[in-house]
């Protein structure tokens, strides 16, 4: 059946962008897997000649390092809460939307605004719409000189300011600030895509629903989603790759300490633990840190593809 | 198919020259300069000297006429100079291109970022520089010696000077190029109306906050901008361990630096005290707030002197007038306070002439006195000579000096009064995390909840601390 | 594919439909419509609300930034920093340096792209599964640790601080590649069977075929690319940040550092809301064609 000028053809077809992969992506990625096995390795004493041995040393090191577990939980935990969160989100919004006529544009345009702006200047604001400025929370000397937006809510409606991200913030306000920034900021695409999925169901399954007197909920569960499928599965497992990179959303909020001033760290993520062990000049360790979050997202990817050969309908 | 084989090829060839690679760079720094001026040192040949630098464009405008008058001297050394963005990006610019020897002839630098060069040994040391005498011809046909004159030398202010020498091997990697250090900054209306004096001492400190908390029970009396600065500077003054740039690195972990510790997380605990991290914004906002919760002192840089005094009002006068101070110390009489601001390093390049050019340059601006006059009044920094003090135009701008419109000359003033009390500390692979350790360490103290026994909450933060930084070295 | 902008949507239909319900029904019908709008308009907000923040402190003097007391209206509206933005960036050369690297990127991307998602689409050769799940791994990768190894490959090409070493080593997106795979497999195959027939080339079909019927696509990876040149960072800043080659958000970012070594946010919240502004007038403009590209591209998997 195949020609074998046709197999030429289509390895000529690819070459441009075979050989680019192979020398941006295809090499690094041998780089890094060297980096990864040679013990303690760092680019600056490198390049000053020290020579380095060959070992599994920095995987058992990143790996016994007391704070590599809590930087996996924070990024599984991450991600497991904002991406159904978001993608329910988005499938609200983009249904919503799809429904309506009145301003449907406007509001399109407004929903995609977060995608074409800086992450960082905008985690910048977030941070100081969630921030309290003052000192001694909890204790009797207790003074606010001012709370951000957030807690003027709350306090509006008659709740007690919380405390979000200073000092003397619990693990969960933490958390929860991170959940609403990291859905803020993944919504645009989801709805894009996703309100593009439903802009492009054919009406006939409509109308037929609407012959049958089939009701509404019914027509979302039987005819919305599983139309939608291929759209939800492609945003969910994207999402999960996005969601394992966790980084600059954190240092967008919580700065480089990536954690509150009593407890810097306590919010780092895989890809901060790379990032700092590249900054303290590691490469050998930040190479085996992304190895193993490598392994991770392939592992969860896979699952998530079996789920959605299974699920979804094409 | 014949694809696929060759970038399989491809990609074991380069592996192969990258595994080689790893084996042919500079050979590693030994006690011994590793910098040696050739013969006749200077040769008049054209090079390009690449200069990274973070100064915002009103400072390179003080740059660039200097980088004229250099070049009517020395019409062959060009310079380029660039800014790179803040100091850790150029520290991180830096330490990449050094993995590919593409590094710049000179930089703007901390001494935790040449430790970091030194792990690749491309900073040239200075020794061999500083001490030549071989005589250079300069294109107005006047002469110079390559290094520096014993008078040029003593001009140095002394503390700024050896920050060039703390990198535990006793050579000389980086002259001292603007200054500032940490000074105290209270709010002298309200000194002057309550009769409250500017305290000399942390005792005097701690009476002084208790008797603001009773004037005004909502106030937070002290802000002081940097946890990991008041960590090293109380290690400074108490004369307790800190780190070492030779054998076992981190030291901090004893009992008197656990008592001053202690300590502040009871003047925390008062009330008496925040700090920038704690506070969630720079301290100097408290400091200047007119209304509401404010503070009467904070301790910052001295090159922020502007951010600390009150916005103006319509008639162009101040709400209150600022005042400015040494730190508080432990002994009064043997003072410390740190060292900060840029110095510059030169790097090891194949040309030597390169490293030669970029040492005259180095000299020209550092020992340079209108140099440093201009650029200290433009940046808010101290010039890093003594002589300065005695130029017009600078001694004029002192004259100035006031907790109102000229406030950055009244920091000035100030840091120049204490020039003595400069300390630095050692500088090693793992200083910066050392830094951002005892930071963090001091925040947590100062804030954690102790679960009632507070000696050993404070002990096992210190070990964490201590930890961490092992794991990162 | 007919406009689909105009279809009347579910409610509409609905709304038709139950026309003839007692109106008790029809008040249920008011208030979820009410509801509706009431959700979107609050979502809408939230999502507004950073920006207005934004513009908010690019209208600040420094002073009144650093407030710890956040201002909700600038006291003293500081349309200066828009002009300072401006000026002290030297925007217009980093404009069309931007430009430059955006225009010629996008052009080579699209035209790897479209080659790459051709194969992968329609032509049979040995691997062609395990290759296309290679390449949709390699998304997988945290890209920070490619910086280091690229940035050593450039420098040994030589090609620091040109325009090439800004533009070659992005040029294939595995994104883009499967976006456009994804379009390409819909086209019915019948269609390229039949070119063959006739004898029509590959190029030749796919310029006159395949290419028409997914411009949207190609419109969307077109804008996706653009922005990319817009925002990147990291990369260019490292690699070629001389004047003559340097990009807008580089630009922008190093010209408002302070003499301290503080950043003047104000200023820089302005120059981010100039930069974002020419992306939101694309969206804006291209809007519909964006949306259809990426509706396409996950319906058949």
């Amino acid at each position: 059946m195949v020609e074998s000028k046709h197999q030429w053809k289509a390895w000529l077809y690819l070459s441009p962008c075979l050989i680019l992969l192979l020398v941006f992506t295809v090499w690094p990625i041998i780089n890094t897997v060297r980096m990864a096995f040679l013990e303690d390795y760092s680019g600056l004493k490198a390049a000053g000649g020290q020579v380095f041995s060959f070992g599994f040393g920095n995987f058992t090191k990143v790996i016994q390092y007391k704070k590599f577990l809590s930087c996996l939980k924070n990024t599984v935990l991450l991600c497991v809460i904002t991406v159904p969160i978001s993608t329910f989100l988005a499938l609200l919004i983009a249904v919503c939307l799809n429904s309506i006529k009145a301003l449907q544009k406007v509001l399109q345009t407004i929903f995609f605004l977060p995608y074409v702006t800086n992450s960082i200047a905008i985690g910048m604001v977030f941070a100081a719409m969630f921030n309290m400025v003052g000192s001694f929370y909890g204790t009797e000397n207790e003074l606010i000189v001012t709370a951000g937006i957030i807690n003027n809510v709350i306090e509006f409606f008659g709740g007690h300011a919380i405390n979000w991200i200073n000092y003397g913030s619990s693990y969960a306000a933490n958390m929860t600030v991170m959940v609403v920034y990291i859905v803020w900021n993944a919504l645009p695409f989801k709805i894009l895509v996703l309100l593009g999925g439903l802009q492009g169901i054919n009406r006939q399954y409509y109308d037929a629903a609407r012959v049958d007197g089939t009701s509404r909920r019914r027509i979302f569960s039987r005819i919305t989603v599983p139309l939608l499928s291929p759209m939800l599965a492609y945003v969910v497992i994207t999402g999960f790759i996005g969601g394992f990179k966790e980084y600059t959303s954190i240092v967008g909020i919580f700065g480089e300490g990536m954690g509150p001033a009593d407890d810097a760290g306590r919010l780092n993520t895989m890809v901060g633990f790379i990032y700092d062990a590249l900054a303290t000049n590691s490469q050998g360790r930040a190479s085996a840190a992304a190895l193993i979050l490598f392994a991770i997202i392939l592992v969860v990817t896979l699952i998530n593809m079996q789920v959605s050969k299974k699920k979804v309908h094409y | 198919m014949k694809r696929k084989l060759l970038s399989i090829l491809m990609a074991v060839c380069m592996l192969t020259t990258a595994v080689l690679c790893s084996s042919c760079g500079n050979p590693a720094k030994s006690a011994e300069p590793n910098f040696d001026v050739p013969e006749g040192g200077y040769d008049g040949s054209e090079v390009t000297l690449k200069f990274y630098h973070t100064m915002g464009s009103n400072l390179s405008d003080v740059l660039n006429i200097y980088i004229e008058e250099f070049n009517k001297l020395y019409p062959n050394i060009h310079i380029v100079a660039e800014q790179v963005g803040s100091y850790d990006d150029v520290r991180d610019q830096i330490k990449t291109e050094i993995t590919v020897g593409s590094q710049p002839n000179i930089a703007y630098c901390y001494p935790d970022h040449v430790a970091l060069y030194n792990l690749a040994g491309a900073v040239a040391t200075l020794d061999n520089l500083i001490d030549s005498q071989i005589t250079v011809t300069r294109a107005d046909g006047t002469t110079e010696i390559l290094g520096l004159t014993e008078e040029q030398k003593s001009d140095f202010i002394e503390g700024y000077y050896e920050e060039g020498r703390q990198f535990g091997d006793g050579l000389m990697y980086t002259m001292p190029f603007s200054k500032s250090t940490e000074v105290l900054y209270y709010n002298k209306t309200f000194f002057d109306e309550h009769n409250l004096t500017v305290p000399t001492t942390w005792d005097e400190m701690e009476a002084l906050c208790a008797k603001i908390k009773e004037i005004d029970p909502s106030s937070i009396p002290l802000g002081y901008d940097s946890e990991g600065n008041w960590f090293i500077t109380m290690c400074e003054q108490y004369g307790s361990d800190y780190t070492s740039a030779t054998g076992d690195h981190y030291l901090f972990d004893n009992e008197t630096n656990r008592n001053f510790v202690k300590t502040f997380r009871e003047w925390f605990q008062k009330g008496y005290l925040t700090t920038q991290t704690l506070y969630g914004a720079y301290t100097s906002g408290l400091f200047t707030a007119e209304t509401g919760i404010r503070s009467y002192m904070s301790i910052g840089s001295s090159a922020g002197a502007t951010h600390q005094r009150p916005a103006a009002k319509e008639d162009g006068s101040y709400p209150f007038e600022v005042g400015i101070a040494t730190i508080p110390q432990v002994n009064p009489s043997n003072p410390k306070v740190i060292s900060q601001g840029p110095s510059v390093c030169i790097f090891q390049k194949d040309n030597p002439q390169e490293v030669i050019a970029s040492w005259l340059f180095v000299k020209f601006l550092t020992t340079s006195v209108e140099f440093q006059a201009e650029f200290s009044m433009a940046s808010g920094y101290v010039p890093v000579l003594k002589s300065v003090a005695e130029n017009e135009t600078y001694a004029s701008f002192l004259a100035k000096a006031d907790g109102g419109a000229y406030v950055s000359a009244l920091s000035a003033k100030v840091c120049l009064e204490q020039e003595k009390a400069y300390y630095t500390s050692p500088a090693f692979n793992g200083s910066s995390t050392a830094r951002d350790q005892v930071g963090a360490l001091l925040a947590k103290c100062l804030t954690t909840d102790a679960a009632g026994d507070v000696d050993k909450m404070i002990k096992k933060a210190f070990e964490d601390a201590i930890e961490e930084c092992e794991y990162y070295n | 594919m007919k406009d689909t902008a105009k279809k009347p949507s579910l409610a509409t239909m609905q709304e038709r439909d139950m026309s003839k319900e007692a109106t008790h029904q029809k008040a249920v019908r008011i208030l979820v419509k009410v509801f509706l709008y009431a959700f979107l308009l609050l979502m809408a907000f939230i999502v507004l609300f950073p920006f207005y923040w934004m513009i908010n402190s690019s209208l600040k003097t420094l002073d009144e930034y650093r407030l710890s007391v956040p201002t909700f209206w600038p006291h003293q509206v500081q349309f200066s920093n828009y002009a300072e933005a401006f000026t002290a960036a030297n925007l217009g050369r980093l404009f069309i340096n931007t430009v430059i690297v955006g225009v010629i990127s996008t052009i080579l991307s699209l035209i790897i792209t479209v080659l790459s998602a051709f194969a992968f689409a329609r032509m049979e050769f040995k691997g062609k599964n395990v290759l296309f799940a290679a390449l949709l791994a390699t998304m997988m990768i945290p890209g920070e640790l490619f910086t280091i190894t690229n940035y050593g490959t450039v420098t040994q090409l030589g090609w620091i601080n040109t325009y090439t070493v800004l533009i070659v080593p992005f040029l294939v997106s595995v994104f883009y590649i499967y976006l456009l795979r994804q379009n390409f497999l819909q086209i019915p195959n019948e269609l390229y069977l039949a070119a063959k027939v006739d004898g029509t080339s590959d190029i030749k079909y796919l310029w006159r075929v395949m290419i028409p019927l997914a411009m949207p696509t190609l419109i969307s990876i077109t804008i996706l690319k653009m922005m990319g040149a817009w925002n990147s960072y990291i990369w260019p800043r490292l690699v070629a940040n001389d004047e003559a080659h340097r990009l807008i958000t580089n630009g922008l970012r190093n010209a408002f550092t302070e003499t301290t070594g503080d950043v003047n946010y104000p200023v820089q919240m302005a120059a981010v809301a100039l930069v974002s502004l020419p992306l939101f007038l694309v969206f804006v403009f291209l809007r519909k064609y964006i949306m259809k590209g990426v509706s396409r591209s996950g319906i058949k998997g």
